[in-house]
């Protein structure tokens, strides 16, 4: 076989490998924002806030028990399950699309509120983190870091990435199932295509979207510990993830897991083969500009109807 | 039935107004309604009659906009003081105009969807059989996503899903509104079939000879106030056109 050929098949199988790994990541940071859109017409912009937040819980977790980072997720998920249900019960209830519209509101005033909302809850946990944890760069280290698994002479993969990526499909196919096959999912559903109807069903939205939120953010709390582990992250990192929840969505579409998982790939791939053939600079640039051209060209998603 | 049913009404409509906030869509409406009853509901566009069946179930309760005044009471307790999940757990529920069908859902999840209240869960499957049993045709369609069906269709998903919270009374808004006179003739057997296991019906029908078949009372509603009602028998169809468009035409 030809020499060249060989490894130009190389660059590409393992930039579709490692490719796929960061994809499966980056669909589990966008499932909590997917599930807020999708189920609440929440845009939510301190999405990316309460990933680091949950980095940071992982973080202070471990300083009091020495153990390993993936027990941190039987504190941090619950713990922010229970941060998205009341802080949708007290506040975003409230101010959510739905609110405006009983009032008489039009939709698309009844947007703006929640997005101050949640703009004025991205600065404050910034704040607060810093107030807590100072500016200095955490990481959540884990003796996983620099393992690697050979698939083939010159085909590696990083062992973190892809447990990261089987617990992404975990998570995407539990999701996928509450939603479908129980009560609660039908709920969360049903009060998203039509509060008064689900009222007349006897559920009350108001404590559903409370559980959507809730679950959401559990969801976040799994994204914070993987993204604690695979970097280091301050603060005011919210919002880069944000960017990337977003790109996932747009590029995936609303309402379905295998949507996020969908656009978690393209851009996992995009970004990494960018990075094998024009340097690491253009991994991110490459990333956006995809983003932006499926903006232009089907703003609706590549992949919703 | 007892004598006992006939002297307490199932449901008591007293004093009852509705606003949009500050337009009072039914104004001082008095309705009692008996179990076994099948009460039809006839008025010209924009009368009440949607309004009248919301403030029942609760759903003119929900916003700062529309509020309602008066007593709703169903076996002698207050409704309109409940919230409507509340009211559905009682035992009271609305299939509404349009159908209002969860459009990207299954049919059997529309259906499901009705028994969501913890009381109803365990018996979802026994309620889900039943209504498959009375609309076959629903149980080949299970898998179908509902906004592909046909308005036929809907409406029996429509039926069904409010029959999942095993009502004792169920308000029917525009049964028949958009369909195939072959296919309202369907639906309003299904009605009888499911006036016949002993829910008492209510039922806005836009059709007055329908109306007038159906019923054993009927009555007229006329821009926010009821203004006839009757058993058919006793009721010419004379007296109900001019309730229907006023007397004055
Ligand atoms: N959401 C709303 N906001 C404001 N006004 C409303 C609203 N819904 C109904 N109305 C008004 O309340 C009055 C009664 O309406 P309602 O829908 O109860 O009439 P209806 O008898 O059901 O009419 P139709 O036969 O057209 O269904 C009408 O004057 C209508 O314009
Ligand atoms: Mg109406």
């Amino acid at each position: 076989m030809n020499e060249d050929l060989y490894w130009m098949f190389i660059d590409v199988a393992n930039g579709l490998l490692s490719g796929s790994m960061l994809g499966g990541y980056y669909a589990v940071i966008a499932i909590g924002l997917a599930l807020n859109f999708g189920v609440m017409r929440l845009v939510n912009l301190a999405h990316g806030d309460w990933l680091i937040l949950a980095a940071y819980l992982a973080v202070a977790f471990l300083s009091m028990a020495n153990v390993s980072p993936f027990w941190t997720l039987l504190l941090v998920v619950p713990v922010m399950y229970v941060i998205g249900y009341v802080i949708q019960r007290v506040m975003l209830n409230r101010v959510s699309v739905q609110a405006a519209e009983r009032r008489g509101m039009s939709a698309s005033f009844g947007l703006m509120s929640p997005l101050l909302v949640t703009f004025g809850m991205s600065i404050v946990i910034g704040q607060g983190l810093l107030a807590v944890f100072d500016s200095n760069a955490m990481a959540i280290r884990n003796e996983l870091s620099f393992d690697a698994i050979r698939l083939g002479e010159d085909l590696t993969v990083s062992t973190l990435r892809l447990i990261f990526f089987g617990i992404a499909l975990l998570m995407l196919a539990l999701v996928q199932f509450f939603l479908h096959g129980t009560h609660m999912g039908r709920a969360i559903r049903a009060a998203s295509d039509d509060p008064e109807i689900a009222a007349l069903m006897g559920m009350n939205a108001n404590k559903v979207y409370a559980v959507a939120s809730g679950i959401s953010l559990a969801t976040a709390g799994v994204a914070g510990v993987m993204i604690g582990m695979s970097r280091s992250f301050q603060p005011f990192d919210g919002p880069t993830f944000l960017l990337i929840a977003f790109g996932v969505v747009i590029l995936g579409g609303l309402g379905s897991m295998v949507g996020a998982l969908v656009g978690g790939l393209i851009l996992g791939i995009v970004q990494v083969l960018a990075g094998t053939y024009f340097g690491p600079s253009a991994q991110l640039v490459a990333g956006y500009i995809l983003i932006l051209f499926v903006l232009a060209v089907r703003p609706q998603g590549l992949f919703s109807r | 039935m007892t004598p006992m049913a006939d002297a307490v009404p199932l449901l008591r409509i007293a004093g009852l107004s509705a606003y949009y906030g500050e337009l009072r869509a039914i104004y001082d409406i008095a309705l009692d309604i008996r179990e076994g009853d099948i009460l039809a509901i006839i008025g010209a566009n924009g009368a009440g009659k949607s309004t009248l069946l919301k403030s029942i179930v609760g759903l003119m309760n929900r916003g700062e906009a529309a509020h309602i005044r008066g007593r709703v009471e169903f076996r002698g307790r207050r409704l309109d003081t409940l919230e409507t999940e509340a009211i559905v757990d009682a035992g009271v529920t609305l299939v509404p105009e349009g159908r209002r069908l969860f459009p990207r859902m299954t049919v059997e999840d529309n259906l499901r969807a009705g028994a969501f209240l913890p009381r109803l869960r365990p018996t979802a499957d026994r309620r889900l059989a039943e209504i498959f049993g009375l609309f076959p045709k629903l149980r080949e369609r299970r898998r179908q996503v509902v906004s592909e069906m046909s308005g036929g269709e809907q409406q029996m998903v429509a039926i069904g899903r409010a029959l999942m919270s095993s009502p004792s009374l169920i308000l029917f808004d525009e049964l028949s509104l958009g369909l195939a006179p072959a296919v309202v003739d369907d639906i309003y057997r299904k009605v009888r079939e499911i006036h016949a296991k002993g829910v008492t019906c209510v039922i806005i029908e836009q059709d007055m000879r329908r109306a007038l078949a159906v019923a054993n009372r009927v009555c007229v509603m006329l821009e926010g106030a009821i203004v006839l009602e009757g058993a058919p028998a006793e009721l010419t169809e004379d007296a109900i056109t001019a309730a229907y468009f006023g007397s004055e035409r």
